[in-house]
């Protein structure tokens, strides 16, 4: 036993949680990120906990590290020179990309650029046929002429590898791969068919592209930070969070880079997950919202929703398809561009919209008082009540009321002729609206019912709308949990060693057997136990869960089809047909069609056992007495302005209730209870919150 | 700001927010479903919802741009055929007229009422191309409607909740690809199934008797917008004249954009007569091309729906090529209908020519009906886009449709599904028009019929006599061109494969903005290195000096 550090590098801070496995207790710290080298501030947190606690290095066993170093490299444009060969014939996909427009009214649309220029890809003679066989195997000799003219003309320090139909046969990749492997050992080096095995070229290709790109930083970075653990005394388990929330050690991580997309928020999306468990919701919404924007994610039997596809470095922040495809796994995260600094202002039909422009944190919301001019949502959950012009941010930020009213009045409330209050409830009711809808669409297009699950809502935002939304979605049921500002480096502890892999093998239901399903799926479990058993697991404490992309003959889109866990997976072959049938049903209703049924994406993944923190109450009430710590005005619809009690979440104890309306407030955040809600502090320290029916 | 009673801006954001995404949930439901490729890979496909009385009042944001203005035509030709009062639940409505839907065979429209306590309340109405439609296949060639395939009158395909298995019977019979077209009626039968649910839950939540006054409110908002921004054009009439290559002869494609106050006619006096090929455009079509592209111009982000094109009006002469009638045949029809754009842009360059977008190079199609390797038979599309045209401050987007936004398949996807080995694929050097801001570059596309069997091709590719204009002293894109196994071949033909023959596609590439020599030597010399442009041309067209 002793102690598990998660670290999570944000663009702002880098958060710290810390657990002593022993007793459950919990260290939370938080530091600014050092952007120039994200290890400094990792160091010196990891330091500082130390010397806080008393312990030694050595007493701690693992340590579980997310960072944005991968996202940031990639809009930044900060990787390594990278290269490509491509099948000859196709180095123009990278600029000729989707050939499709994300927005049909806007002519000024625009793209980013690709990740490897034009004159960074070289072309080698070799094709494949789309069934496998090859037309014409790749030259070797030739291989080595571009390469080498690569390093010559634009020192190159990484290659991708992109041959089209490599994953259906990955031969000629690996042959020219490994190739290169050898004979320029300073390069970096991914094959396609190794990053993901995917059919469509454009993004398979783009994602190994954007592999090969950070690699070489990845590495360096992953370097340091193990030299300075070691120069600290640390001899532990070094791990990796991924974009699918699972971890991985330092050397999957290294092969894999473009897997860490997005990892820290997957984390607290995991949080999230492991909450509902320990409290028995294991179906719920997590929604997290920030500064800048709210993301949601649905988690169903207690794990996180995954897919396989995500954009980054968006030319518009908000609009898909206007970034670059990467085909990961990933936890499914809708992402709305709302937060605190979400701007109210007049759309083309002269109608209330607030975000996706943002005032961020400088010059921030009018009432920060740091020449913000425009109205957002901060300063109408601050006109409304819900936040204390003094206690804002535990106190550390005093807030200009009258100026956020102000920029309320003249950008919003005198053009649209409402007055104060109105102008304020809608800006803040429009983000409930914005939420509202996005987690509909999203949990229609996975076949979720959110009607019976619950809401858990975080972030500095998050608690101030929650209950709002939960009941236009007429969900029962809300849990604010503790650390709200820093889950994603709690959900780092309860992150399991996981590996994931898809691929995609096209097959008709009818023409195969059970024993030929059986020996895909057995190869690609041989894949991702590998990866487990390396980092030390054994094969019995590892859970294997499968899946596949199935649709109707010459349907375009598949439906992601989770199969029941089985021990001789042929067993499962034979209900496929009605297992698609049910998740078509889900999706769809009930259709008419009788068509051959056909097998697209065959997806494993590998868990390792979940990490546990022990149960543990964490309020440090002192307090006795359930008493406000005082009242302010607040406004909720149905009764306007009123005097509304505020209290001081710290002084909670167990099974403590509130009836709303109630302001419950913390240091990051302010949980709003309306009229009719009832909250109440369970054991474990989660505020957990029955809206009551719409007044 | 006028609102509806008790609908401030607030509530009104609030509910017209949610129609539209009630909408793009069940277009997600129709391209999940749907068979065609082309629909689901071009959304060339729409959802739309009405009020009771049939006015259009969200539609789905992602769609190819006609069905902005043919579904609340086809609505009311509709409830014309079939009055509200010969409905009853469960009925669902069908049509492919040509006229009275979206201009072409291949298009469905299927419409389903929405009943609460006995009374309707709106409708839904889906459209999606169908991967097939009987006759000669879809190709720029037939004569006559009659060649093009089956015609399904308005009339119930579902009665009552009952399947009216005849009428399926008689489609199947008449199509090529059977199962997939049936598959694609279902999926827009699902699909209006899920939009009446929706609209439903909609006003039980927000507690709505009718959808009526929200409806005026939506429909009021958007024509005022759109008429603010009309009137924002100087006054004026705009003219301008393209010809456009048709099989034998050009065509004449004319207007003249009346601008006063906040009224906008586009009048296409002067334009040629229909022709015997199936690139007729019928009025329902040009006149959701011209709304389109007013819209685009002035008012892209205001959503679609019967108020935001009521202030465009749109007339044509009787049986021009852009008012063909009965019994034209119109399969092709965005071969001309696409033109409208660019030749409203190039009217209006006049008028805003900060706004204004240099001529696109456009897509080509090739319709592909044969058997893959495995010998299963198909009939799809190949579309391949040219240049995006280029605008004040902003190069055009190379390989990129207009106005249609018909995406192209990758690679993989279209060797599984064909067998059709593409070769190469590569941006055309040179091909984007010279100009301050240079247009978008056309490709060169390599096909090889290794399926094993004979394949026939139809090929209908504009741009190949008349390229893409600049405009504001830009300079035209490359033009379009097709050979056969290295012989230039007719654009619109049809075309017999064998085993081991190549088809090459050379797209046309989009028009510049503005005059050649102000384009900065920096974005030149970046064209050269990227080899976008090359050495010579830079010194032709751009009078580039390097300093080697």
């Amino acid at each position: 036993m002793g102690y598990r550090l998660g670290i999570d590098i944000g663009g702002t801070f880098t958060d710290f949680a810390m657990v002593n496995d022993d007793d459950g207790d919990l260290t939370l710290e938080k530091l600014l990120t050092t952007p120039a080298d994200p290890s400094i501030a990792v160091l010196e947190g990891f330091r500082k906990l130390l010397d806080d606690k008393g312990i030694q290095a050595s007493q701690v066993h693992s340590v579980i590290h997310g960072s944005t170093l991968v996202t940031n490299a990639v809009i930044e444009r900060k990787g390594a020179a990278a290269a490509a060969l491509i099948t000859e014939g196709f180095s123009d996909v990278f600029d000729i990309a989707l050939e499709r427009r994300y927005d049909l009214y806007d002519l000024r649309l625009r793209l980013p650029d690709p990740i490897i220029p034009r004159s960074l890809r070289a072309e080698v003679s070799e094709r494949m046929r789309e069934d496998g066989s090859a037309i014409r195997p790749p030259d070797l000799n030739e291989v080595e002429r571009e390469v080498s003219a690569l390093i010559d003309c634009y020192g190159i320090r990484a290659l991708a590898v992109c041959f089209l139909h490599s994953f259906t046969n990955p031969e000629h990749e690996q042959t020219v791969a490994n190739f290169v492997r050898r004979r320029f050992p300073q390069l970096y080096v991914s094959a396609s068919s190794e990053v993901l095995p995917f059919m469509r070229e454009y993004e398979r290709w783009n994602t190994t592209a954007i592999n090969t790109f950070v690699g070489p930083l990845v590495d360096a970075y992953l370097s340091r930070i193990e030299a300075g653990l070691a120069k600290l005394g640390f001899s532990g388990l070094f791990h990796i969070v991924t974009s699918s929330a699972g971890a991985v050690t330092a050397q999957v991580a290294r092969q894999f880079p473009v897997r860490m997309l997005e990892s820290g928020p997957a984390a607290g999306v995991l949080m999230a997950a492991h909450i509902g468990r320990r409290i028995g919701m294991p179906s719920l919404l997590s929604f997290d919202m920030g500064g800048t924007t709210a993301k949601g994610s649905i988690v169903r039997n207690g794990r996180p929703h995954k897919k396989y596809e995500i954009e980054v470095a968006r030319v518009h922040e908000f609009k898909t398809g206007s970034g670059l495809p990467v085909k990961i796994p990933v936890v499914d995260m809708i992402e709305i561009g709302a937060g605190g600094g979400g701007i109210a202002e007049l759309d083309d039909r002269g109608l209330l919209r607030v975000g996706p422009r943002s005032a961020g944190a400088d010059p921030g919301p009018a009432c920060y008082g740091r020449g913000g001019k425009q109205a957002t949502l901060t300063d109408a959950n601050l006109s409304l009540g819900y936040y204390d012009s003094k206690s804002f941010l535990g106190g550390r930020m005093a807030l200009d009321k009258a100026a956020g009213e102000d920029a309320i009045a003249r950008g919003i409330g005198k053009p649209l002729n409402l007055t104060l209050e109105r102008a304020a409830w809608g800006i803040h009711e429009t983000i409930n609206e914005d939420v509202a809808r996005a987690f509909r669409v999203h949990a229609s297009e996975i076949g979720f019912d959110y009607r019976r699950c619950s809401m858990l809502a975080f972030g500095g935002s998050g608690p101030a709308h929650a209950m709002r939304i939960a009941r236009k979605l007429r969900i029962p049921k809300v849990v604010f949990p503790i650390g709200v500002g820093v889950m994603s480096a709690i959900g780092m502890l309860v992150s399991p060693l996981s590996f994931q892999v898809a691929r995609t093998n096209r097959v008709f239901l009818d023409q195969i057997n059970s024993e030929q399903f059986g020996k895909f799926f057995g190869s690609l479990q041989e894949e991702v136990s590998k990866v487990l058993l390396e980092a030390g697991l054994s094969e019995a404490s590892t859970t294997v869960h499968r899946s596949l992309d199935m649709r109707y003959e010459g349907q375009g889109f598949e439906i992601e089809v989770p199969l029941p866990d089985a021990k001789d997976v042929t067993e499962l072959f034979a209900q496929l047909p009605q297992l698609y049938a049910d998740a078509y049903k889900e999706i769809f209703s009930l259709s008419f069609i009788d068509e051959p049924i056909e097998i697209l994406n065959w997806k494993i993944e590998a868990i390792g056992p979940l990490p546990r923190i022990r149960d543990r109450c964490l309020s440090r009430g002192s307090q006795t007495s359930p008493e406000p710590r005082g009242r302010r005005r607040a406004y909720f619809p149905e009764s306007g302005f009123i005097d509304c009690p505020v209290y001081d979440r710290y002084t909670f104890e167990p099974g403590f209730t509130v009836q709303g309306p109630a302001l419950i407030e913390e240091r990051e955040s302010t949980c709003v209870l309306g009229h009719n809600d009832r909250a109440r502090l369970d054991n474990y320290g989660n505020l957990i919150a029955e809206p009551g029916t719409s007044a | 700001m006028s609102m509806g009673k008790n609908l401030d801006a607030v509530s009104l954001g609030i509910l017209w927010d949610r129609l539209i995404s009630v909408t793009n949930e069940i277009v997600q439901t129709l391209v999940r479903t749907s068979f065609s490729s082309i629909a689901r890979e071009n959304y060339d496909l729409s959802c739309v919802l009405f009020d009771a009385k049939g006015r259009s009042i969200a539609q789905g944001t992602m769609s190819v741009p006609v069905f902005i203005g043919t579904a609340p035509q086809t609505m009311r030709h509709m409830l014309n055929a079939i009055p509200p009062d010969q409905l009853e639940p469960g009925d669902v409505i069908l049509t492919n007229d040509i006229w009275m839907g979206t201009g072409h065979l291949w298009d469905l429209n299927v419409m389903r009422p929405a009943f609460r306590n006995g009374r309707i309340v709106g409708y839904a109405l889906s459209i999606s191309h169908l991967p097939d439609i009987g006759g000669r296949g879809f190709s720029a060639i037939n004569l006559d409607m009659y060649e093009e395939g089956l015609q399904i009158p308005i009339c119930k395909v579902i009665k009552a909740g009952k399947l009216n298995t005849e009428l399926i019977e008689l489609i199947r019979m008449n199509v090529r690809v059977s199962e997939q077209v049936i598959g694609d009626l279902m999926a827009n039968i699902t699909a209006t199934e899920v939009g009446c649910r929706h609209m439903l839950e909609f006003m039980d939540e927000y507690g709505l008797d009718s959808l009526e006054p929200l409806a005026d409110t939506i429909i009021q908002q958007s024509e005022s917008a759109m008429r603010r921004a009309i009137a924002d054009m100087p006054d004026g009439i705009y003219r301008n004249k393209i010809q456009v290559e048709a099989f034998d002869e050009p065509v004449t494609l004319a207007c003249a954009i009346h601008i006063k106050g906040n009224r906008l006619l586009v009048d296409f006096e002067g334009t040629g007569p229909s022709l015997p090929s199936a690139i007729n455009v019928p009025m329902c079509y040009t006149r959701a091309m011209a709304a389109y592209s007013i819209k685009a111009l002035v008012l892209p982000h205001v959503p679609n729906n019967a108020g935001s094109v009521t202030p465009i009006e749109v007339k044509a002469p009787h049986g021009c090529i852009l008012d063909a009638q009965p019994p034209s045949a119109t399969g092709a029809r965005f071969m001309i209908g696409h033109f409208v754009t660019p030749l409203v842009f190039g009217a209006l360059a006049k008028a805003i020519p900060d706004k204004v977008q240099a001529d696109p190079g456009m897509t080509c199609i090739l319709n592909v009906i044969g058997k893959n390797p495995r010998g299963k038979e198909f009939a799809t599309l190949y579309f391949s886009a040219g240049g995006f045209g280029a605008l004040k401050g902003l190069d055009g987007l190379s390989a990129t449709p207009a106005p249609s936004n018909m995406m192209v398949m990758p690679t993989e996807t279209w060797e599984v599904l064909t067998g059709i080995r593409i070769v190469s694929r590569r941006l055309r050097a040179d091909s984007g028009g010279p100009g301050q801001y240079r247009g978008g570059l056309g490709q060169e596309i390599v096909l090889q019929n290794d399926t094993g069997h004979p394949l026939t091709v139809f090929a209908m590719g504009a741009r190949t006599d008349y390229p893409a204009l600049g405009v504001c002293g830009g300079q035209p894109g490359a033009t379009r061109s097709y050979r056969l196994n290295g012989q230039m071949i007719h654009p619109k033909g049809r075309y017999q494969l064998k085993a081991g023959d190549q088809i090459e596609i050379l797209e046309a590439g989009g028009g510049g903005y503005g005059p050649a020599e102000r384009r900065k030597p920096a974005q030149i010399a970046a064209d050269i290195r990227l080899g976008f442009v090359t050495r010579e041309a830079a010194i032709r067209d751009y009078g580039y000096r390097d300093s080697i």
